[in-house]
């Protein structure tokens, strides 16, 4: 709803005499903070043990030098069920991996970090997700009826609560099509999701061709992660345009025990994931 | 039991002393009373603000909106004077002996006559007696002379350029006074509560010019008898139609036209006016190939009739919608209407009453057909009102009244619009309640020099049920997520279902009134006022601009009545015999149970909002400046403002720290500095110019104070709400208005305004986002600006 809104108003801004330009503004620096982006990610039908945990620090909004990967620091993850600690090695890169994770539907499980004599903890829970059921090209639907576009469908269990977050990066591109999904409207409906591109010359932005290939992820989400999500995906589409909310201080599930003003960014999840490839015809 | 005896004497005492009040001023002496209309020679549209007075004498009254006076005066003889700037006095020997009635008519100055000189209604100078302050009138006559953007006259945007009122800049519904929200303003269209003031958001406002007779807005110390708003009060005012003869106005513009016919009706004993507005843009786009259309129209009604001397009848009614489609793929429709039947009943010389049915209605849709559902949503009410006012003597004047809105809130309902739609039926819960007044309020002059008005309005809210009511844990809609950091809903413990009969919640409050004038001498004066107010519904808008598709909510368990006080001082003086005029108002306000969205709400489609706000307050202070030059070719105004704005939303019984720490931050309407210069030159009586010019700190908003990166992207991090500006906002406007035709004879008589608004093309940030270069992926900012220069002609015709 808010997603048809926001086109709305930007195309009648289009529509009129409006125009927009890219400027210089100063903006305020805030203080450097750790990043953890800790995403336990199980692919349907795979043992799910090799698993990835990224640090970095954030920078200036202006900086566009590579993110500053962050090493040296501990990283575990225990199964607060099963009691069972899982290591992940510092790779020297930001990245911190493991080979022995073992997931379980249902169980909890909680991360540790230390770095800099500072202690970051967060808990999580392992939810299903349902399948893709189809995915599917077609011209008709989306903004522009002549762009394609890829559908992704997949059937919500009814009566349950679900969360999605939806993610479609094409290859050609360096930033991908991101959804958080509430069941709320949709509960027990099969629910469509589409990606397509309309062109913008301004800003380089072409409609998918034939032979375009769009990478596909769907995941399951709790409540709290699907919370973040909204906010974090509002504000990486459209912060600071008059009809968004008023942008904030984004903080995920990762808190500091030593010191609790000194907050992390990013966040600790646990989920199954269904992974897909679309090549447009 | 008891309790009630002691209430029910207090009462009996209170009518007695007014009564005795009265009864004593005004049978001090043996008085007499002459009463009347006062109506247009050349339209016979009753006039609002003429002076009448007794030569030599202080005794004088002001007519009210229907054109009606009252005054009294010993027995004698006296020359009563009938003056109304721009009109022709008119001066006539009285001998007082009997009461009397005095109908007259007034003549505007001719423009047949080389007469050069321009003079600004009675009402836009500076008042000196009246304790009415914190007023700007504005005649329809000087908001035609502005120049506007794309020739289209606008009320709203007017007002923009007098003191203490902003807008969120171009493209963005509504108003700001002394730094309030949008929806603190009442606005009427006579006498029906608008709910959205702007077509095609915000570029044009929905008041037709040509329907229009005159506006007023009062910033504070707004009369007793208006209620519900904690800001302000904009009461517009439709014409009557010619009484005279038949005419016809219009104008063909680049965006729309207009056409308005009024004229006698009912064998001269009523009158008529029928004006239309539309657009027709959305045309030329579909023929340049534009799928995506807007347009707007709307229609104005007014008819009166005469049953008797004592007794007129009033219709008056308004429709306008907009209508936007985007390529057939979703379309919006929106829209106020709103319908007046008055009866105006004057029970003798000395009271006069009014009774009103008013019936006002705004709705939205939204059709999606990717998704195929439709979206809509409504409010609804219906208000009686009865309104009187009683002349007891020259110096004292008593308002008072009744009034009761029937309200009908349907936020939201979801239908499929196919047999494959992904999208499930949904109501949500309508809601209901009921909103009554009863106010009296004394214009009382204590000496020559010093006149008070005092008066109290108290208020009665009553959210009716009819409706299932979530009930939380510790009554917590919403509880504070220490990890997260962030304000989460809490799960419904239950649901209370209220019958229809029953309440949900009622809220009561005694709003006082309060402003004194003291002249100092024959060109200056001292004013005060204080006043409290109490409004009861509010429109959820948790964007930095209010947009049509944002849904009014009623005060009820969760969220309180929003109440008021504000405190103002003012100086008033006139110079070289009224050519100039200088007003200065300081004032402070405060305003209880402001609420504030969480971070991350969401109010589209949502049942239970209370769990997407918090309750908190707001303060305003400032001080306006306005500098008039009345007379002369040249006339116009300097008005300058100063002003804080700002909010504090504490976590109360949600817990944890509030929004932004439970600190105070700016609204979003927070303008530090705002200054207009308005001019009017009338070089001949072919030629005339319009120029002005405004300068405002930028809006404040929230910038990026760092970024990281997650998933791929670079998110922007955040810090203190709305702490820094979009850079600040300036513009100049110029028209001119070329009369061609000047044969006196001719009944036709048409003009062209050429206007250019914005003529330096100054990209005036609307907004800035900040995201990243989709192919670089560096992070940038990127400024919308919505008006370059804008050229505009628009022919105009009187017929």
């Amino acid at each position: 709803m808010k997603l048809y809104y926001k086109i709305l108003i930007s195309t009648f801004l289009a529509v009129n005499t409006s125009c927009t330009d890219v400027v210089e503004v100063d903006v305020p620096e805030g203080p450097i903070r750790l990043t953890i982006e800790a995403s336990l990610d199980w692919e349907k039908g795979t043992a799910g043990n090799e698993q990835t945990i990224l640090l970095s620090t954030s920078t200036p909004f202006f900086d566009s030098q590579a993110k500053p990967s962050v090493t040296g620091a501990s990283v575990q993850v225990t199964n607060n069920s099963s009691g069972a600690v899982f290591n992940f090695e510092d790779q020297g890169n930001g990245q911190y991996t493991t080979s022995s994770f073992v997931p379980v539907f249902g169980n909890s499980y909680s991360l540790e970090v230390v770095y800099q004599n500072e202690r970051y903890t967060a808990t999580e829970t392992l939810l299903p997700v349902t399948d893709i059921s189809s995915i599917t090209q077609s011209r008709e639907d989306g903004d522009d009826d002549e762009a394609l576009e890829v559908n992704v469908s997949f059937q919500d269990p009814a009566d349950i609560e679900n969360y999605y977050f939806l993610r479609f990066q094409s290859r050609n591109d360096l930033l991908p099509e991101l959804f958080y999904i509430k069941d709320e409207f949709i509960d027990g409906n099969e629910a469509t999701f589409l990606y397509e591109k309309t062109e913008d010359e301004e800003d380089n932005i072409e409609e998918f061709q034939p032979g375009d290939v769009v990478d596909i992820i769907l995941l399951s989400a709790s409540e709290d992660y699907y919370n973040y999500l909204q906010l974090l995906i509002e504000q990486f589409e459209g912060a600071g345009d008059p009809f968004s909310a008023t942008p904030v201080a984004l903080v995920g599930n990762c808190i500091n025990i030593d010191n609790p003003d000194n907050v992390p960014y990013g966040y600790f999840r646990v989920t199954e994931k269904v992974e897909s490839t679309y090549t447009f015809e | 039991m008891k309790q009630k005896k002691e209430r029910h004497k207090l009462i009996t005492l209170c009518i007695g002393l007014f009564l005795m009040l009265g009864v004593s001023l005004a049978h001090a002496q043996n008085n007499y009373t002459i009463s009347g209309n006062v109506t247009d020679k050349i339209n016979g549209e009753t006039l609002f603000g003429t002076s009448i007075f007794l030569e030599g004498t202080t005794i004088g009254a002001i007519t009210n909106e229907y054109g009606f006076y009252s005054i009294s005066a010993p027995e004698g003889s006296y020359t009563l004077v009938f003056s109304h700037l721009g009109y022709k006095e008119i001066t006539m020997t009285v001998t007082l002996d009997k009461n009397q009635k005095i109908d007259i008519e007034i003549e505007e100055f001719s423009t047949q006559l080389d007469e050069v000189e321009v003079t600004a209604e009675e009402p836009e100078r500076a008042i000196l007696r009246k304790p009415e302050m914190s007023v700007s009138k504005l005649n329809v006559k000087t908001v035609k002379q502005m120049p506007v953007v794309l020739g289209e006259v606008d009320v709203i945007k007017s007002l923009q350029v007098l003191p203490g009122v902003t807008s969120n800049g171009e493209g963005s519904s509504g108003f700001h006074v002394r730094g309030g929200a949008v929806d603190q303003n009442l606005v009427l269209l006579d006498e029906a509560i608008i709910y959205n003031t702007s077509h095609m958001l915000g570029f044009f406002s929905v008041f037709n010019a040509d329907a229009v007779k005159d506006l007023k807005l009062y910033k504070g110390g707004i009369p007793a008898k208006f209620g519900g708003r904690v800001s302000s009060v904009l009461d517009v005012r439709q014409k009557d139609g010619n009484s005279k003869n038949f005419a016809l106005t219009g104008g063909v513009g680049v965006i729309s036209s207009r056409l308005a016919a009024e004229g006698p009706m009912f064998n001269n004993r009523g009158s008529f006016l029928v004006a239309g507005r539309g657009s027709y843009a959305h045309l030329f786009l579909k023929l340049a190939g534009e799928k995506n259309s807007v347009s707007f129209y709307d229609l104005n009604l007014k008819t009166n009739y005469n049953l008797n001397d004592n007794n007129k009848l009033f219709l008056s009614g308004y429709f306008g919608r907009d209508v936007f489609d985007f390529d057939g793929s979703f379309s919006s429709s929106y829209g106020n209407a709103s319908g007046n039947l008055r009866w105006n009943h004057i029970f003798n010389d000395r009271l006069f009453s009014n009774l009103s049915l008013i019936y006002s209605k705004y709705d939205y849709e939204l059709g999606i057909e990717d998704f195929e559902f439709d979206w809509i949503s409504s409010i609804k009410n219906y208000n009686a009102k009865y309104d009187l006012k009683y002349y007891f003597s020259d110096a004292f004047k008593l308002d008072f009244g009744v009034s009761t809105i029937k309200y009908e809130f349907d936020p939201g309902q979801i239908k499929p619009t196919g047999p494959d739609s992904a999208i499930n039926e949904l109501q949500l819960d309508k809601k209901r309640a009921l909103e009554s007044a009863a106010y009296v309020n004394a214009e009382h002059r204590l000496t020559d020099n010093l006149t008070a008005q005092y008066g109290i309005r108290f208020s009665h809210f009553n959210r009716m049920g009819g409706q299932p009511l979530s009930i939380y844990q510790n009554d917590q809609p919403l509880v504070y997520n220490p990890t997260l950091q962030f304000y989460q809903r809490a799960d419904p413990i239950s649901e209370t279902i209220f019958k229809k009969s029953e309440s949900i919640e009622t809220f009561s409050n005694f709003e006082p009134r309060l402003a004194l004038a003291y002249q100092l001498n024959d060109y200056s004066s001292v004013k005060m006022g204080y006043s409290r107010a109490a409004q009861y519904i509010h429109l959820l808008s948790n964007t930095s601009s209010v947009t049509p598709l944002d849904v009014w909510t009623p005060s009820g368990k969760y969220i309180k009545p929003q109440l008021s006080d504000q405190y103002a001082l003012g100086y008033f003086r006139n110079f070289k015999d009224k050519m100039y005029s200088l007003e200065a108002e300081v004032y402070y306000k405060t305003v209880d149970n402001r609420i504030d969205y969480i971070d991350g709400s969401d109010l589209i489609g949502n049942n239970t909002i209370e769990q997407e706000i918090l309750n908190g307050e707001s303060r305003a202070y400032g001080l306006e400046l306005l500098m008039r030059k009345n007379e002369g070719r040249l006339t116009g105004w300097i008005a300058y403002t100063l002003s804080k704005s700002e909010q504090r939303t504490p976590g109360d019984i949600a817990g944890g720290p509030g929004i932004n720490n439970g600190d105070w931050y700016n609204t979003p309407f927070d303008r530090t500095h705002d200054i207009s210069v308005t001019a009017a030159y009338k070089f001949n009586d072919k030629w005339s110019f319009g120029a002005n010019t405004i300068f405002q700190t930028g809006r404040p908003v929230t910038y990026p104070n760092g970024q990281y990166q997650y998933e791929g992207i670079s998110i922007a991090s955040y810090s203190d709400r709305n702490a820094d500006r979009l850079p600040a906002y300036y513009r100049l406007d110029v028209s001119a208005t070329y009369k061609p035709n000047k044969r006196p004879d001719k009944k036709w008589k048409g003009e062209w305004v050429f206007g250019i608004y914005n003529v330096f093309n100054r990209k005036n940030a609307a907004s800035i986002s900040f995201g990243q270069n989709f192919e670089t992926g560096a992070n940038e900012a990127t400024r919308t600006a919505i008006f370059g220069i804008v050229p505009s002609v628009t022919y105009n015709f009187k017929f």
